[in-house]
């Protein structure tokens, strides 16, 4: 288990970590999520034992994370990086040489993730010979091909058209299977919601919210309430709810911002004596919406 | 194997296969090899040329005086092209007729010999030595002794002796500078070359972006030196093969240019080979050893901080400066060797390498300055090994604007 408490990193004057925690269980999907600037690559490289914390501790397994954390992890950064003129297949097992394998295990593992990948046609190539997508693979193949115990892919999804992206949601499913914990990040909230099953969202360097998709709406003060049809006497028994806003009227059906706590059994209820309804819904708050209000929240 | 050795293992061999398998790597080893071999044959292919032209000529007077000057000049390996009685000036359409670049007029005149030159190109006459090669003739016309005679005279054997242990004779002092000469070009170069290597190497790491990748999967300690070790393995490798092939030609060109133990022309590494001491080879290549790693590690720690490869020009050239100081003091050395200031600067790190390499070359230098001038610059290189490792930590993963002066201080006193 991976556990970052209270870390905190400055450059100069500048504190790009203020205070972050959070914990990663073994086999756990991970999500870090955050706007440009939040810190999330400073807290990866601190897990990474690339950077030194200031302050606060991180542990794995309970022991303080250093530099030989590197051999137990895998990492994808978001700037992307291959030496142009070397061919696939021997940058993915120089990675593997890097973290320990040694032949014939190399050669083994990196068929299997080429084939994996499906790059067969370009594994003697030079890297510079890629598309930008295929390049991409290679990456997640260099950086997972010693099966680390924890791999920390930031913005895996960038650059990869929607075939290719369904292909790396489908290997990291078949890591999470395998029991690798994964901390991911990314701007793609719907991708975040399908793999991960916790969150942390973090925002000028200090954790904002954490927990898993229904913890954090748990946590949520307000639900959307979509209700049919849109007639005046429905409209007067929503306005009458406590805290109730109207927000819009979708094609025949009103949207109201409502407090979480709202008691919908009764107000479908009161509906129903009244009209003949067509649709009652009391919508959760997506990922999406939970981060917009909380990178917007820190921003003001 | 721990971690650390693994680590350095993996980036060592393929920093070695990457490298053999540049384009310039393998482009500057054949340019050394085709550079080496032009140094060494250029002056016979000079001298050969402007010789074969300057030194044709067509003798002109009484035969009686052409005769003896013509044996005498071809001994100095002129070529008469024709010997005539004609005792007025020549047209330049004249000289064309023989293939000469000059007339050579011979006469008797009241103090001897009297030689009148004529050519269309006064400024290369070798018109001294016309006069040295002739003085045998001109001292029998004007006394009354034989040729013979004057000839032993003007043979007085001569004794070069050395008051220094170092040299036996002055060709062996005059070979030794040579050899010298040769082997801190070879430094010059190896070190300039292969450091600069380094540092592309590390810039192109950091502006491909896989930088970040690295350091995550290798500590940077040995990342860095796994290069670097890679470098001078190759830079060792490079020097081997191009002194060989020096050594080759000098050989040869000392074989084919023995018969000309007049002194005369003599191939550029003519005299690189029999002068090489043991202590100078070892020297040769610790003080080698020790100016690389001094440069490529200052060049790799410094590389790290640049983000673009266009960088790469500005922020070397003061880089250079030193190495290029050393080169020049080491030249000097080869010539003043005990000088105060030399000897000081034999010491110094980054110039060492050259200074005292010279000093060792051309004169004996005590085995305390030698042991003390290896300490310094390993101690230096220590230094220079811990300022350029915290440099490459943090400048490998430092992208935007370049650092200030002022925050490379604070990173060096984190």
């Amino acid at each position: 288990m991976l556990d970052v408490s209270h870390v905190r990193k400055e450059f100069g004057k500048v504190r790009a970590v203020k205070d972050v925690s959070f914990h990663v269980d073994d086999g756990v999907t991970f999500g870090l999520i955050g706007p440009n600037g939040a810190g999330k690559t400073t807290i990866m490289r601190m897990i990474l034992g690339i950077l030194v914390p200031d302050g606060g501790s991180l542990t794995w397994n309970g022991k303080p994370v250093d530099s030989s954390m590197r051999r137990r992890c895998g990492y994808l950064p978001e700037e992307r990086g291959l030496y142009g003129k070397m061919r696939v297949r021997d940058q993915i097992a120089f990675f593997g040489r890097l973290h320990g394998l040694v032949e014939p295990e190399i050669g083994k593992r990196t068929d299997a993730w080429i084939e994996r990948l499906g790059i067969e046609q370009y594994a003697d190539r030079p890297c510079s010979e890629l598309s930008k997508g295929n390049q991409q693979k290679v990456q997640v193949a260099s950086a997972a091909v010693h099966d680390p115990e924890l791999l920390i892919l930031d913005e895996p999804f960038t650059g990869l058209d929607p075939v290719n992206a369904e292909m790396l949601l489908g290997v990291l499913s078949e890591l999470k299977a395998k029991g690798t914990s994964l901390i991911l990040s990314s701007h793609q909230m719907w991708q975040m919601e399908e793999l991960c099953s916790r969150f942390c969202i973090i925002n000028g360097g200090e954790n904002r919210v954490s927990g898993s998709l229904a913890e954090l709406r748990a946590s949520w003060p307000t639900r959307v309430l979509r209700v049919a049809p849109a007639t005046p006497a429905v409209r007067a028994i929503v306005d009458r709810v406590p805290g109730a806003t109207f927000v819009a009227d979708n094609d025949g059906k009103l949207d109201y911002a409502v407090p979480s706590s709202t008691d919908f059994a009764a107000v479908l209820r009161a509906i129903v004596g009244t009209e003949a309804i067509t649709s009652f819904e009391a919508i959760e708050p997506s990922l999406h919406d939970i981060y917009i209000h909380e990178a917007g929240r820190a921003v003001a | 194997m721990n971690t650390t050795l693994n680590d350095f293992v993996v980036v060592y061999s393929t920093e070695i296969a990457r490298r053999i398998k540049s384009r310039p790597f393998q482009i500057g080893l054949i340019l050394g090899l085709v550079g080496i071999f032009v140094f060494s044959e250029l002056p016979g292919w000079v001298q050969h040329a402007a010789g074969a032209s300057q030194k044709t000529i067509v003798l002109a007077g009484a035969p009686a005086l052409t005769a003896p000057a013509k044996k005498l000049l071809a001994q100095d390996d002129f070529v008469v092209a024709a010997t005539v009685e004609q005792s007025t000036a020549p047209t330049s359409a004249g000289l064309d007729r023989y293939h000469a670049a000059s007339w050579l007029q011979v006469a008797q005149g009241p103090r001897g010999l009297k030689l009148t030159v004529y050519t269309k190109d006064p400024a290369n006459v070798p018109s001294d030595r016309v006069k040295t090669d002739l003085i045998p003739l001109s001292l029998e016309l004007a006394s009354s002794m034989s040729q013979a005679r004057i000839q032993s005279l003007l043979d007085a054997p001569i004794t070069i002796k050395s008051v220094a242990a170092k040299f036996g004779s002055a060709a062996q002092a005059t070979a030794a500078h040579g050899v010298a000469s040769a082997l801190l070009f070879f430094l010059y170069l190896l070190i300039l070359i292969n450091s600069q290597l380094v540092m592309s190497a590390v810039a192109e790491e950091k502006t491909s972006r896989i930088a970040e990748l690295l350091v995550a999967s290798v500590s940077p300690i040995p990342l860095l030196y796994g290069k670097i070790a890679a470098a001078a393995t190759l830079g060792l490798m490079q020097m081997v093969i191009w002194v060989a092939e020096a050594a080759y030609l000098g050989s040869h060109a000392a074989t084919t240019v023995t018969a000309a133990a007049s002194g005369h022309a003599s191939s550029g590494l003519g005299s690189l080979t029999g002068s090489v001491t043991t202590l100078e080879i070892v020297c040769f290549v610790l003080f080698f050893f020790l100016g690389f790693l001094q440069l490529a590690t200052l060049f790799a720690g410094v590389g790290s901080l640049i983000n673009r490869t266009e960088d790469l020009g500005s922020i070397s050239l003061p880089l250079i400066v030193p190495v290029m100081a050393g080169f020049v003091i080491s030249i000097a050395a080869l010539d003043a060797p005990d000088v105060s200031w030399v000897v000081a600067t034999s010491f110094v790190p980054l110039l060492a390498p050259f200074v005292m390499f010279a000093r060792i070359a051309v004169s004996d230098v005590p085995l305390w300055q030698i042991g003390t001038s290896l300490i310094i610059n390993a101690v230096a290189l220590w230094g220079i090994a811990w300022m350029a490792g915290k440099l490459y930590r943090v400048g490998m993963l430092l992208y935007g604007r370049a650092p200030s002066l002022g925050q490379i201080w604070q990173v060096l006193r984190s």
